[in-house]
């Protein structure tokens, strides 16, 4: 039987074959240098690929405009409401009404775009071909945070002018894009569904699970902090402020937790803070676990 | 070439790799080769820097995996054919990983072409059947052309027909100069295709050898020749040092030739060969004495060490 000793190779013949390899991979293939750029345009071919992507994108946008344009017609009276109309009287919460579900909406498509790869087990193949695994976690947040910004701008805005057409229709109040603080709103507004989105997806990278990281921002953005805010004597609006629901309540129309908010400028950092920390750890976990 | 040095990993619970050494070098087909469970998938993932070493290195083309500039076109690795994402189609699959290294639709078009799925390219990859999906990442793995091919179990899956299919792309690519290392657990497989033979039990290399080597070395490496010209052939092999026995006539029995050898030298004597068979059974049960010992040997002493790697092997052989 062969001695199964291993055997050692002479530096010279090691060399040889390192060159012999390299030469080989050198010639033949039209094959570029690994980058950021080329980890986003893999990013941006994933994400259009899916069908799943254009679905949910749609949908946001169709809560958006569809409850936005639904709490119009509820507030004029032209439809007959649960309650006494939608957002009350100002004109822009009306129409911006479907927030709460499309950011219901984004926190899942968000999740989505973190976990999936963990559960059909693609992740290995991605790592495998971006190695320097940061740049997966930022190529990844760059595309869906784009795709996410385009899709809530373009349902915000539509939110905004079939609201604002339906409201004018029955003689209510209206505001005008040009109107002060009405496009910094929007903004906000988009920014918020955005920065949500992608919360979603570094908690997705975070968790590698689907049902867990969507469990973790539903709960965390939508479910508990009203809980808390309703809970929690007084004395923890200080803190309750702080959470990403809060911060984006200082500068759009959401429900903050407590009773009191950051001024809209400390809000966005707050917010901008959150997504950034679970990015963050997001790169910290899969740098260093297994893939 | 890949070079692995006292490469090992520890999970929580169990030593999956247990200080592995080896050179897997270009031009060859190197057959991984090891029961389930002996370390081969985890080694191979340690390579692709997928998994980190607890301890070792393990270089390719001398630099770790991770540090190349074009991974995919350094490595090119069927680990998990399962690892796609089912809603996505076979093309825009491969479309996304050469978009990683720069490699574009044209060349997607000819790696599908080379693996037989143009036809249904554009179907969700989740439709595809277990030999489908082999044949996707196997078009992964040749996409951006790389030196050195990782196959974990390729032939998993395939039919005949697609087996001899992969043996074929799998001695073209070697003989091309490319590094080639896949695993297996079945002896019967390997023996169609790799050149090399790197075995491995419970974590670590029990054999580390050429193929013929190991043929040859079998303990038992009976070759059955059935020729009407057994006179003459009989005392030429015997004359070589092979031991032949006649159980009938027209028959011989040879142990200690290969068969390639022994249709060699029957052509050079223009001798006639009506069978040629070697009897594979021996081939099968030398491997799988080699790793039987192997995990008798480690069961019954459960915290041995890498300096006791070799006697165990020894002892093996
Ligand atoms: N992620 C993991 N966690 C714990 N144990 C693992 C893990 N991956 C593999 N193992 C164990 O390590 C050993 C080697 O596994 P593997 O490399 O898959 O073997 P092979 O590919 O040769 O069948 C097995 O006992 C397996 O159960
Ligand atoms: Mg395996």
């Amino acid at each position: 039987m062969t001695n199964p000793t291993t055997t050692v190779t002479a530096p010279t013949s090691r060399t040889a074959d390192i060159a012999a390899s390299r030469r080989r991979t050198a010639s033949a293939t039209t094959a570029r240098r690994q980058g950021l750029g080329r980890a986003i345009a893999s990013e941006w071919i994933k994400i259009r690929t899916l069908r799943s992507t254009w679905i949910g994108m749609a949908l946001v946008v169709l809560v958006l405009v569809g409850f936005g344009g639904l709490a119009a017609a509820t507030s004029t009276g032209s439809v007959a409401g649960p309650s006494d109309g939608g957002g009350g009287t100002d004109p822009l919460s009306v129409v911006l009404s479907g927030a709460n579900f499309a950011v219901l909406v984004i926190s899942v498509l968000g999740c989505l775009a973190g976990a999936r790869e963990y559960s059909s087990r693609m992740i290995a193949a991605t790592v495998a071909a971006v190695p320097r695994r940061w740049q997966v976690v930022v190529s990844k947040s760059i595309v869906f945070g784009a795709v996410t910004a385009v899709t809530a701008v373009t349902g915000v805005l539509g939110a905004f002018w079939l609201g604002m057409a339906i409201l004018a229709g029955g003689d209510a109040a209206t505001v005008a894009l040009t109107d002060d603080d009405t496009l910094r709103e929007l903004a906000g507004m988009a920014g918020y569904i955005t920065a949500i989105g992608t919360f979603g997806l570094g908690l997705g990278i975070l968790l590698r699970s689907i049902a867990g990281s969507i469990g973790a921002v539903v709960a965390g953005v939508m479910i508990l902090p009203p809980l808390a805010g309703a809970l929690l004597p007084a004395s923890w609006d200080e803190i309750l402020q702080y959470l990403p629901s809060s911060a984006g309540a200082a500068f759009t129309t959401v429900q903050g937790a407590g009773r009191e908010v950051l001024s809209p400028g400390a809000g966005a950092a707050v917010l901008i803070t959150w997504v950034i920390a679970a990015l963050g750890g997001a790169i910290i976990s899969i740098s260093h676990r297994d893939a | 070439m890949i070079e692995l040095q006292q490469l090992s990993k520890q999970y929580s619970d169990k030593v999956a790799v247990d200080g592995i050494s080896a050179v897997i070098r270009p031009g060859v087909v190197t057959g991984f080769l090891g029961p389930n469970g002996a370390g081969k998938s985890t080694t191979m993932r340690m390579i692709l820097g997928l998994d980190r070493p607890t301890s070792g290195t393990a270089l390719v083309n001398g630099r770790p995996y991770a540090k190349t500039s074009a991974p995919l076109a350094e490595v090119g690795a069927l680990l998990d054919a399962k690892g796609v994402d089912g809603g996505r189609s076979a093309r825009n699959h491969l479309l996304w990983l050469g978009a990683t290294v720069g490699v574009g639709a044209r060349r997607v078009e000819e790696v599908l072409g080379t693996v037989g799925l143009t036809e249904v390219a554009g179907k969700p990859a989740g439709k595809f059947s277990l030999g489908m999906g082999q044949r996707l990442g196997i078009a992964a793995a040749l996409l951006a052309d790389p030196g050195v091919l990782i196959l974990d179990e390729p032939v998993n899956g395939l039919d005949l027909d697609g087996i001899q299919w992969i043996r074929a792309l799998l001695t073209e690519l070697a003989e091309g100069g490319r590094t080639v290392l896949l695993s297996s657990h079945l002896m019967s497989e390997m023996q169609l295709v790799a050149d090399h033979l790197l075995v491995i039990g419970q974590g670590r290399i029990l054999a580390d050898t050429s193929m013929d080597d190991f043929i040859a070395d079998s303990s038992d490496g009976l070759v059955i020749v059935v020729s009407p010209d057994t006179n003459t052939l009989a005392p030429l092999l015997t004359g070589t040092g092979a031991t032949v026995t006649s159980p009938e006539i027209g028959r011989l029995e040879v142990r200690g030739l290969t068969a390639d050898a022994i249709g060699d030298a029957a052509a050079l004597h223009k001798l006639r060969l009506h069978s040629l068979i070697p009897v594979e059974a021996s081939l099968e049960t030398a491997y799988l004495n080699l790793t039987r010992d192997s995990v008798e040997y480690t069961g019954a002493n459960p915290h041995n060490t890498h300096s006791t790697t070799t006697t165990d092997a020894r002892r093996a052989a």
